[in-house]
């Protein structure tokens, strides 16, 4: 009990203040990522920064995929409060998530998409 | 064109915010569907204060026009109506369905009685209207909705809905195993195919979707009969006696992580094996849309 009222004692509001500040220092953080495991350019592996990018077979495409079995423009990631989702834009071949095909799906650590003979794994950072 | 499926509270009973149910999520009852008209809303769990996010997010010009389904007032499947921003807008109308004396309407503003919540029913701005099943059918924007009974403790609906030939069966908080023709052969040998009525089956009858409550598993439920939840695998017995295409488990037990349902999605995998049949099954997760009106 004695050592717990000292510790409130020390946390002068000063210090306090300063504590509450550091939360909104910039920190470096490790991004979302999409690893491709399978189909054309297997092994890549893309950081995620952007707020919206494409994935497709096309040349205007953000994260390019050549495999015929990819639509030009196949499916779009879209961050929303530091979480992505994926929606498929009316790809030829879906998007299948984690072997389930899905419309739009918001992403979670580990989860596998499927897009014709291309395969990511997504992985959350810090 | 589009008939899209939104899952935005999966979980049964309460919510389970946390990392051992962050992929499947924690959100309380709450599903969408929709076509570009129309905007369907079925139970108004803490889901729902999402899904109320994202509609105000890209309003339409004249106003939201929803649709609001409740399979029956247990907290989980009305909780999230308080905090549903649609509601706070004057823009907003909402159709809430019910029976003939419309109980849904007066318990979800039940719940907003004085000494519940902050704010008084008849303070929302919204426009609120009660509406009614004309026998068990309601034609909602371009959706036609059946009701039906369900076993359920206080009881509850079970809604069929249909549109340009596609339909989705909403089936939560049922104890489809107080209904089986032989409960004593489901205890006996569990693998054995469990055999449900023809009025059970009736209204899941080939849908391309059944989301249907699978709270517990064979080992579990012997300890919860009752409670008014059913076992997957005789979830699984009656999307393959009703035809059904895709089968969605949800009302995920608060108990069960990630992990769990995992395990019981696989088990319910390995019975549509066992069985010779082509049914899909895979388990209900937050912020999964699927679209229906594919070839
Ligand atoms: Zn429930
Ligand atoms: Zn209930």
């Amino acid at each position: 009990m004695a050592t717990r009222t000292q510790t409130i004692d020390d946390d002068a509001p000063q210090t306090m203040m300063n504590r509450l500040q550091a939360g909104f220092r910039p920190r470096p953080r490790r991004a979302h990522r999409l690893e491709q495991t399978a189909g054309p350019g297997s092994g890549a592996r893309h950081e995620l920064s952007a707020d919206l990018l494409v994935i497709g077979r096309g040349s205007s495409a953000d994260l390019r995929v050549e495999s015929d079995d990819v639509s030009r423009m196949h499916a779009r990631l879209q961050r929303l409060d530091d979480e992505y989702s994926i929606e498929d834009l009316d790809s030829r071949n879906g998007v299948f998530l984690n072997g389930l095909r899905v419309h739009a799906a918001v992403l979670r650590d580990g989860d596998t998409l499927q897009l014709g003979d291309t395969v990511f794994t997504y992985t959350e950072g810090a | 064109m589009g008939f899209f499926v939104r899952f935005w509270g999966v979980r049964g009973s309460i919510p389970t915010p946390g990392p051992r149910t962050r992929r499947y999520g924690g959100n309380t009852s709450c599903y969408e569907m929709r076509s570009d008209t129309t905007v369907l809303i079925f139970d108004a769990g803490t889901g729902l204060r999402e899904l109320g996010l994202s509609l105000v997010r890209s309003p339409p010009p004249a106003g939201l026009e929803l649709h609001l389904f409740l399979s029956h007032p247990h907290w989980d499947h009305i909780q999230g109506f308080p905090f549903f921003t649609p509601a706070y807008l004057p823009t907003t109308t909402i159709h809430v369905y019910g029976s003939e004396k419309n109980e849904n309407y007066q318990l979800l503003s039940g719940q907003m009685a004085n000494a519940y919540f902050p704010v008084a029913f008849k303070d929302l701005s919204a426009r609120i209207v009660p509406r009614s099943f004309t026998g068990d059918v309601v034609q909602a924007g371009d959706f036609v909705v059946r009701r039906f009974d369900q076993r359920h403790p206080g009881g509850s609906s079970g809604f069929r809905v249909e549109r340009e030939g596609r339909v989705v069966v909403f089936a939560t908080d049922c104890e489809l195993d107080q209904l089986l023709l032989d409960p004593a052969a489901a205890r006996d040998r569990p693998d054995a195919r469990r055999t449900l009525p023809a009025s059970v089956l009736a209204p899941m009858r080939d849908a391309d979707l059944l989301i249907a409550d699978a709270q517990y598993t064979d080992e579990e439920y012997p300890k919860r009969v009752g409670w008014g939840h059913a076992r997957a695998n005789t979830v699984v017995d009656l999307a393959l006696q009703a035809g059904v295409r895709q089968l969605a488990l949800t009302h995920h037990d608060p108990m069960h992580s990630d992990r769990d349902v995992d395990a019981m999605v696989l088990t319910a995998v390995e019975r549509v094996r066992a069985a010779g049949a082509e049914l899909e099954v895979f388990g209900a997760r937050e912020g999964v849309t699927l679209r229906l009106d594919r070839p």
